[in-house]
C-alpha cells in the first residue's frame, strides 16, 4: 500500500485487493488503515522515483510521435495527428500504445482531443474519448466536472458554492465578470482548451547517450588490436557527438570476456570533449594499467552524459608562434593525464586559508575541478618557511636548548608567539623561532607553552 | 703572427664565447647571473642542484626566478598571448608550504603538486609535465637519475621550452649528466656557496657566501 504525506497527515493513495476487501481506501489516514488491518506494509510515495519512470515512458514513447511533452507529474502529452497514417489510423495508434504500454506494466487513461488541455481534462475525468474535430470539442467538454481542471480548491468552492459544477457552466457566464472574479488565466485556460487560443507545449527530449558495441568473430587477447577497436569505437562516438553538437565528460569502456564478467575501464575529463584523439590518449595511459582476466570477446562504449559544446573559432595568426602552439596541452589536459596515470590523490594545486594556525593556513584543491584562484594574502609579514613538516617532529633537547641531528640549533630569530584556535580542538600556545643547525640548515622550531615545554621542527626554510 | 690574429682565426674555440644569442633568466643574485652564460638560469634545458641535505638554500636560490616565471603574462619577444607558466612539484620531500610560496611573490594559483608513487611514474610524469608546454618550471627530486633519464630530461625540456630543476644527492658528482647547467651547494660555517660543476657555453667557478 503507498501513503503520501498530506499536511502532516499520512493518507493512503493507494491500495491492494486485500486491503481494499478490509475496508481501506484511498483518502484514509494510515493509522485508521492500521486500526482496520494491523498486518498492512506501508510504503511512502517516491515523487523523484515517479519522475525518473515518467520520463522513461516519455522516452519511449518518442517512438509514436516526434512531439512528447511532460505536462504534469501523472501526464504525458503526444502530439499524434502527424503519426496517424504511419501507425494506420487513430483507432489502430491507440489500441497499440496502450497494449504496449500495459506490457510495460503501465495503464493509461488515454484521452484524444485537438488541443492539449481538452485532452488533458478528459483524461483525468476518465472519459474515454475521441474526439478529432474542434467543433465537437464544445458540446464534449460542457459536461465535464470542475474538478477535472485542477484549479485552486478555494475558486471551485466559490464556484460549486454558486451552483457551477460544470464547464458548460462556466461558459455560459459573461466573461468579463467571470475574469473580474476568478483572474483572467482561468479564463485563457477555458479559452486553450477550446482551440480559440494557442497553446504552445514544450518538448521532451531524451538526454543523448552514445552506446556502441563492436564484436569479434573469436576471442582477443592482443592489447594492440583491442586499442585499435576502441579507437574505432572512439572515432564513431566523435561522429555521433559533434552532429549533436555535443560533448562529454565521462565515458566507460566494457570489454567482455566468455567466462568472466566484463572489465571496465572508466575515463575522465576535466572539460567536456568529444575529440577522439584526446579521448584516444588517456585511453592509452590507463589501458597500460588494466589487467584483463581473459581474452576479449567485445568492447562496448558508453559515453556519459552529455551537454553542449560549441566549436572553438580558431585564432588567426601570422606568426611561426601559432604553429608552435598547436603542440600545447592546456594545464586541464596535462592534469587529466597525471590523474589518469598516477591517480586522484596525487595530484593537487595550491590555496590560502584565513588561519593563524600555520598546519592549516593552506589547502589541496583539485586541479581538475576548481580553478578559482585565491585572492587571500598572508596574514602576518614574518618570514614562512618554504617547506613544511606534515607533523610537527619533536626534538631532543639538552639543557633547554633544541638538538638537530646531535647539534645544537643556534637560535637566530624570534619568539613569534602564537596562541589561538581554543575554540576547536586543535587549539595552540607556542613560540616559534627560527634557527641554524649545524650543518646549515634553517629550520623553524617551536617550543610548546601548553603542557610540557618540549622543542618540535615545524618547518625548513629551504 | 700577433695574438690578437690569431684568435680571429674561427677554428679557434674559446671557452667565455657565447654560442647564439640565447638569453638566460635573471635568477635574482647578481653574482650567479655574471658567472652563467646568457646572464641567467638556462630555460627550455635540464638544470641539476646536487644538495648534501634539504633545505640549505636550494629554495631560496630558484624562488626570484619562479616569482618571475609565475608571474609572466606576455613573454616580451613575441606580442602574441600565451599562457602564463605553471610550475610543477614532482615527489617534493616535504609539503611547499603556500603562505612562504606567496610571501616569495610566487602565485599559487599556478602550483601543481605531483606526488608519483616511484622512479619510473616520477620520470614519466616530470617529462609530461616539461614537453606539455604548460609549466614554465618543474622542479623534481628523483632517488637515482641515470644518465638516460637526465637527457630525457633535457629533450623533454627544449620540446616545451620549459625549464627543468633536478634536485639530486651530492654522490651524483660522479655521474654523468646531460644537464646544461649543474650546481652543488656547500654549507661552509658562514653561509652556502655554490659551485658551478657543469655549465654549457661557461666555465666552472665557485660562489662564496652567496646564500
Amino acid at each position: 500500500m503507498i501513503v503520501e504525506e498530506q499536511h502532516g497527515i499520512h493518507r493512503v493513495l493507494l491500495a491492494d485487493a486485500a486491503a481494499r476487501a478490509a475496508g481501506v481506501m484511498a483518502g484514509l489516514s494510515a493509522n485508521a488503515a492500521l486500526a482496520l488491518l494491523p498486518t498492512l506494509k506501508l510504503e511512502e510515495r517516491n515523487p523523484v522515483r515517479e519522475q525518473q519512470v515518467l520520463e522513461r515512458l516519455a522516452s519511449w514513447l518518442e517512438r509514436f510521435s516526434s512531439f512528447v511533452s511532460i505536462a504534469d507529474r501523472n501526464l504525458l502529452l503526444l502530439e499524434i495527428a502527424g503519426s496517424l497514417n504511419l501507425f494506420g489510423g487513430l483507432q489502430s495508434l491507440r489500441q497499440t500504445i496502450v497494449r504496449d504500454l500495459g506490457m510495460l506494466g503501465f495503464s493509461a487513461a488515454v484521452a484524444i482531443a485537438p488541443t492539449p488541455l481538452a485532452a488533458t481534462w478528459l483524461a483525468r475525468s476518465g472519459r474515454r474519448i475521441c474526439i478529432r474535430a474542434t467543433e465537437n470539442l464544445g458540446p464534449a467538454l460542457r459536461r465535464l466536472p470542475l474538478t477535472c481542471l485542477h484549479w485552486p480548491s478555494g475558486q471551485r468552492e466559490l464556484l460549486t458554492g454558486m451552483g457551477i459544477t460544470a464547464i458548460g457552466d462556466c461558459l455560459r457566464l459573461p466573461r468579463e465578470g467571470f475574469a473580474r472574479r476568478f483572474g483572467a488565466e482561468r479564463l485563457l485556460d477555458l479559452d486553450r482548451a477550446l482551440g480559440h487560443l494557442p497553446d504552445p507545449r514544450d518538448s521532451w527530449r531524451a538526454p543523448e547517450r552514445f552506446c556502441a558495441d563492436y564484436e569479434m568473430t573469436e576471442e582477443q587477447s592482443d592489447r594492440e588490436l583491442l586499442l585499435n577497436i576502441c579507437r574505432e569505437l572512439l572515432l564513431s562516438h566523435e561522429q555521433f557527438l559533434l552532429a549533436r553538437q555535443l560533448g562529454t565528460q565521462s565515458l566507460c569502456f566494457s570489454f567482455f570476456h566468455l567466462k568472466s564478467t566484463a572489465t571496465e575501464l572508466r575515463l575522465g575529463a576535466a572539460l567536456a570533449d568529444r575529440s577522439a584523439s584526446r579521448w584516444f590518449e588517456l585511453l592509452k595511459i590507463r589501458f597500460e594499467a588494466l589487467r584483463l582476466p581473459e581474452p576479449v570477446i567485445a568492447v562496448r562504449l558508453r559515453s556519459g552524459l552529455s551537454q553542449p559544446l560549441l566549436a572553438e573559432t580558431a585564432r588567426l595568426s601570422f606568426s611561426h608562434k601559432a604553429e608552435k602552439q598547436k603542440h600545447r596541452y592546456s594545464i586541464a589536459q596535462l592534469a587529466e593525464r597525471l590523474v589518469a596515470r598516477i591517480g586522484d590523490h596525487s595530484v593537487h594545486a595550491l590555496t590560502m586559508v584565513a588561519e593563524h594556525r600555520p598546519e592549516y593556513a593552506w589547502c589541496a584543491r583539485n586541479p581538475l575541478s576548481d580553478w578559482t584562484a585565491s585572492t587571500l594574502t598572508m596574514l602576518t609579514d614574518t618570514r614562512r618557511p618554504l617547506w613544511m613538516l606534515p607533523e610537527p617532529a619533536l626534538l631532543p633537547a639538552d639543557s633547554g636548548y633544541p638538538l638537530h641531528r646531535g647539534c645544537r640549533l643556534t637560535l637566530l630569530d624570534g619568539p613569534e608567539r602564537l596562541e589561538t584556535g581554543w575554540w576547536d580542538e586543535g587549539n595552540v600556545s607556542r613560540d616559534y623561532y627560527t634557527a641554524l643547525s649545524g650543518a646549515g640548515m634553517r629550520l623553524w622550531v617551536f617550543r610548546n607553552r601548553q603542557r610540557t615545554p618540549d622543542w618540535y621542527l615545524h618547518g625548513i626554510f629551504g | 703572427m700577433s695574438l690578437e690574429k690569431l684568435l680571429e682565426n674561427p677554428r679557434i674555440w674559446r671557452g667565455s664565447s657565447r654560442p647564439g644569442a640565447q638569453s638566460g633568466l635573471a635568477s635574482g643574485y647578481p653574482k650567479l647571473d655574471r658567472c652563467l652564460p646568457g646572464g641567467g638560469w638556462p630555460l627550455g634545458a635540464l638544470t641539476e642542484i646536487l644538495i648534501g641535505q634539504h633545505g640549505i638554500g636550494e629554495l631560496r636560490l630558484l624562488m626570484p626566478a619562479l616569482a618571475q616565471l609565475s608571474a609572466e603574462e606576455t613573454p616580451a619577444y613575441t606580442g602574441e598571448y600565451t599562457e602564463p607558466g605553471w610550475i610543477a612539484w614532482v615527489a617534493p620531500p616535504f609539503q611547499p608550504y603556500a603562505p612562504a610560496l606567496q610571501q616569495h611573490g610566487i602565485d599559487l594559483s599556478r602550483m601543481l603538486i605531483v606526488r608519483p608513487k616511484d622512479d619510473s611514474e616520477l620520470l614519466w610524469s616530470a617529462e609530461q609535465a616539461l614537453s606539455s608546454g604548460t609549466c614554465a618550471a618543474v622542479l623534481l627530486w628523483p632517488d637515482k637519475l641515470d644518465d638516460q633519464a637526465s637527457r630525457r630530461l633535457q629533450l623533454a625540456a627544449e620540446k616545451g621550452h620549459s625549464w627543468a630543476i633536478a634536485f639530486r644527492p651530492l654522490a651524483a658528482r660522479q655521474q654523468a649528466s646531460a644537464a646544461a647547467l649543474r650546481l652543488e651547494l656547500q654549507f661552509t660555517g658562514q653561509g652556502t656557496c655554490v659551485h658551478v660543476l657543469k655549465s654549457r657555453g661557461g666555465r666552472p667557478t665557485v660562489l662564496n657566501d652567496l646564500l
